[in-house]
């Protein structure tokens, strides 16, 4: 008994002496619920964070928290992502803890730049969750969308974080853009924030990065452009589609909820071709035509309109891209890699040229359910 | 409770003790008068023996020997004082010449008569609730069983109410608990062997169990150990369990305890063994099971898949009320991020005005919600309620509002708490709500490492725990497939395979 009780003396005492002891109490920390990075005009590098002011919110226990700021933007700059942290550190009396950090911004000044050398210390502490989201700060610096009063949430990233869900998108999340900078026949595309007049943000489509050049913007697509992207990649799961319809004299707008994409590599010639293949089940929300969605003849012509239609835009997207950035953010190159892991081999060195030049066809194929639901127009 | 420690017998008067113990191993004498005067010695100062001289037909003395108050006197006046003194010598069963002779071959209309010399051994007797007659002339003294002591009438088990199943609970009386036994159980495979402790109290003891299911080891163990058993006084079961126990440090009860018969007929039937102890309403019951501390009596009345799903509520609970302080401390002090950003910045908000550390916060409650539950249980019942409403208010709402208690720490001790009161043996709470404070410290030093080492050192003491060599984790570890299934789902009855249980 005696030898127990020595040991775990012994035991308490290494414990306090090393001063090995990691605790904080959560009124030590100052929580970072969004980060951001940044180049300032004279070419400095700005970490800015989105700091809880825990005290303000208020929660029965604290009164008059009504009238104060619930957060606070701070932002410091450095020679590297390091010395900027420790200067908005200096700032701070608690120790910053990203541990919650729900959005990730960078500024377009800095991707313009190229920001691989600077994100990657950033991302790669091990207390920065890859969790949070990440955003390109469209003609802007991030703590400019930090310092936006939102109207929803307590903070800005909240809804931020809200927004991409809202969109119809899957969540782009850090931890995606690194497997994205990372893999070997895929360009990240990145979700895009801009500021517009009114002082709030809006997202705005996003942009396309060239990986193999210290990750550089290159790039943007519109929102619409993006979807589509994004719907060739799997990452989106709600669309509307709105078309005109000659035929019948109107447009027809669907939402479509049970996407799916197939992309299919054939080698002909010693020539990689790629056969895109979109499909959709979705309802028809807006009916303006003549046509009667219920009857077998109108609904056949409006899935035809409506394929045709998007193969349309697509196959204009996917060109434009092939042509103008030379970026495969449609992730065709991983798809070659998946279906001829040997010829990948070789392809790989020079795939951003292979790219521009490929032959792609696309196929979208539309159904659409719930036909009672939106007729045919009241006024005829 | 301590008056029996020797401390406080050697301050003891200690004029008599030889004289008597020296009477105690005398045994009877020719002379009735020698024999008074001998008993009078032992029985000095004790009022509530009676001695009655009585003589028969002007030629034969008898002495009549009791306790007062724990014999039936209907049954003395009726079938003995009267036939002997009215009626004269029965005539129908043979030629019979003397009263003394009567007694010897213990012709009197009671069931239960004995025949003795020794003083020691009539006295234990006397003392026990047995009529002692002596005769003129006569070596032997014939005890007779006219015992009769108000108890308690049997009540319903106030400790472990249950919805389904009798409502009987054991009596202080061993007789009325070895009743109400053999009436579940009505075979002659149900063993009752009777065991005499306590130097002074001479307690009557019962190993009971049912031959053919029980464990040989854990029933000599059991022997062996009750007969090891040195100390002046058993006044309750728990006295025993102490003595009988495999370690004391630890804090697992190793032997059930039961007020119900039900229990403790469950327990026979699985090849326990069962421990009464006269004047104890509790039984305990060997060897235990980690898992039998979880399971309450209704458990095998009621339908499978309610229980099932009671039981993993059970299981749950108890890791709540072990791990949930302490598993608090580590994540909001050590890993916030483990939290939800939203719940963690809640607790923030409500840790920025508190005075003292999240652990010594904790530490401060549970300690209070300790002394409250022991100071509800001793206060008397009118003043019970007080406890609780004093103790929600203040605790509750006022410490919290005062700033001095953070309201989530109130929120993890009360669950807490609440937690380990949904264990259904409360013995087996004590442990739950014991381990909790060295997990708080280690959680407090180490995080969520410390937490580990807290679970894996009770782990391996769990699976060291070895009573009566029975496993403490039994289907567990060892591995039984078969009775593991009974700790996951508790199948129906008609579906489980028949057999014996080798707990």
């Amino acid at each position: 008994m005696k030898r127990v009780a020595n040991l775990c003396f012994a035991l308490l005492l290494l414990t306090v002496t090393t001063g090995c002891w990691n605790l904080k109490e959560p009124n030590q920390l100052s929580f970072v619920k969004g980060a951001g990075l940044g180049l300032t005009e004279d070419g400095k590098l700005e970490v800015s964070y989105l700091v809880v002011l825990p005290a303000a919110l208020g929660g029965g226990q604290i009164s008059g928290g009504e009238n104060m700021e619930t957060f606070r933007v701070m932002s410091a700059t450095g020679k590297n992502v390091s010395d900027a942290m420790v200067n908005v550190q200096s700032k701070l009396s608690r120790k910053v803890f990203s541990g919650h950090r729900d959005i990730f911004l960078v500024g377009q000044r800095l991707a313009e730049h190229g920001m691989g050398e600077t994100i990657d210390p950033f991302l790669r502490i091990p207390k920065s969750v890859m969790r949070s989201m990440i955003y390109v700060v469209k003609n802007g610096q991030p703590k400019d969308i930090f310092s936006i009063v939102p109207f929803f949430d307590q903070f800005i990233t909240t809804s931020l974080s809200d927004e991409q869900k809202a969109m119809g998108l899957k969540p782009y999340l850090a931890r995606k853009f690194v497997e994205d900078v990372l893999s070997e026949g895929k360009q990240p595309l990145v979700p895009v924030v801009g500021l517009n007049p009114s002082e709030h943000y809006s997202y705005a489509g996003s942009a396309i990065f060239n990986k193999d050049e210290d990750v550089k913007l290159v790039g943007f697509l519109n929102k619409k452009e993006t979807s589509y992207a994004r719907w060739i990649t799997g990452g989106l799961t709600r669309i509307t589609l709105t078309s005109h319809v000659p035929k019948g004299d109107g447009s027809i707008s669907v939402t479509l909820d049970s996407l799916d994409q197939n992309i299919r590599v054939k080698k002909i010639h010693e020539q990689m071709q790629i056969a895109v293949h979109l499909t959709g089940k979705g309802t028809i929300i807006e009916n303006t035509t003549k046509l009667d969605p219920t009857k077998q003849k109108d609904l056949q012509l409006i899935q035809e309109k409506l394929n045709q239609k998007n193969q349309k835009l697509i196959l204009e997207l996917i060109k434009n891209v092939q042509e103008e950035y030379k970026m495969d953010i449609f992730g065709f190159g991983e798809q070659v890699h998946q279906q001829y892991p040997h010829q990948w081999k070789t392809l790989k060195q020079n795939w951003p040229e292979l790219f521009s030049q490929l032959d792609v066809s696309v196929k979208v194929d539309l159904q659409f359910t719930n036909l009672g639901q939106t007729n045919t127009s009241i006024y005829p | 409770m301590g008056w029996f420690r020797k401390s406080n017998v050697k301050n003891k008067l200690k004029t008599n003790d030889n004289r008597s113990s020296e009477n105690l191993s005398q045994t009877i004498s020719k002379t009735i008068i020698k024999n008074k005067q001998v008993l009078r010695n032992i029985f000095q100062n004790c009022s509530d023996i009676v001695f009655h001289e009585i003589t028969i037909h002007s030629q034969t003395k008898l002495l009549l020997i009791y306790v007062d108050g724990m014999v039936d006197t209907d049954i003395i006046i009726s079938n003995i004082l009267k036939p002997l003194m009215y009626d004269g010598l029965p005539q129908g069963l043979g030629t019979i010449d003397s009263v003394a002779q009567m007694c010897e071959e213990e012709h009197l209309s009671v069931l239960n008569t004995k025949k003795l010399s020794g003083f020691g051994d009539i006295t234990n007797h006397i003392l026990k609730g047995n009529l002692a007659i002596l005769a003129d002339k006569e070596t032997t003294a014939l005890l007779v069983d006219v015992k009769k002591f108000e108890t308690r009438s049997i009540e319903e088990p106030a400790n472990e109410p249950s919805l389904r199943g009798s409502r009987e609970s054991f009596t202080e009386n061993i007789r009325t608990n070895t009743t109400m036994l053999r009436r579940i159980i009505a075979t002659p495979k149900l063993k009752i062997e009777s065991v005499k402790t306590g130097k002074l109290t001479h307690t009557d003891i019962a190993i009971s169990y049912i031959e053919g299911t029980v464990s040989r080891t854990v029933l000599n163990t059991v022997r062996e150990r009750l007969n090891r058993i040195q100390t002046d006084g058993i006044l309750e079961s728990g006295n025993i369990e102490q003595f009988i126990e495999e370690t004391h440090f630890s804090p697992f009860p190793q032997l059930l305890n039961s007020e119900r018969p039900d229990v403790v007929a469950a327990g026979l039937l699985e090849g326990r063994v069962v421990i009464l102890t006269n004047g104890s309403p509790t039984a305990l019951i060997a060897p235990m099971t980690f898992w039998a501390g979880l399971q309450a009596p209704d458990d095998y009345s009621q339908r499978f898949i309610f229980i099932t799903l009671v039981r993993w509520i059970r299981y749950v609970f108890t890791i709540i009320s072990v791990l949930l302080p302490s598993l608090y401390i580590a994540l909001t002090n050590f890993h916030p991020e483990l939290i939800p950003p939203v719940l963690m910045l809640n607790i923030a908000i409500l840790r920025e005005n508190a005075p003292f550390p999240t652990v010594i916060e904790v530490l401060m409650m549970e300690i209070v919600f300790e002394g409250l539950q022991e100071a509800g249980i001793r206060l008397p019942k009118q003043i019970g309620p007080l406890v609780s409403i004093v103790g929600a208010l203040v605790i509750g709402e006022a410490a919290v509002n005062a700033g001095i208690i953070s309201a989530p720490v109130v929120i993890i001790v009360s669950t807490a708490g609440i937690a380990s009161f949904i264990i259904p043996r409360y013995s087996f709470g004590f442990p739950m709500r014991m381990l909790r404070f060295p997990l708080l410290l280690l959680s407090g030093i180490f995080g969520i490492f410390g937490i580990a080492i807290g679970i894996i050192m009770i782990i391996i003491h769990l699976i060291h725990l070895n009573p009566f060599g029975a496993s403490y984790l039994y289907p567990v570890s060892p591995f039984n497939k078969r009775d593991f299934k009974d700790v996951i789902i508790r199948w129906p009855r008609k579906l489980v395979k028949k057999g014996g249980n080798n707990a």
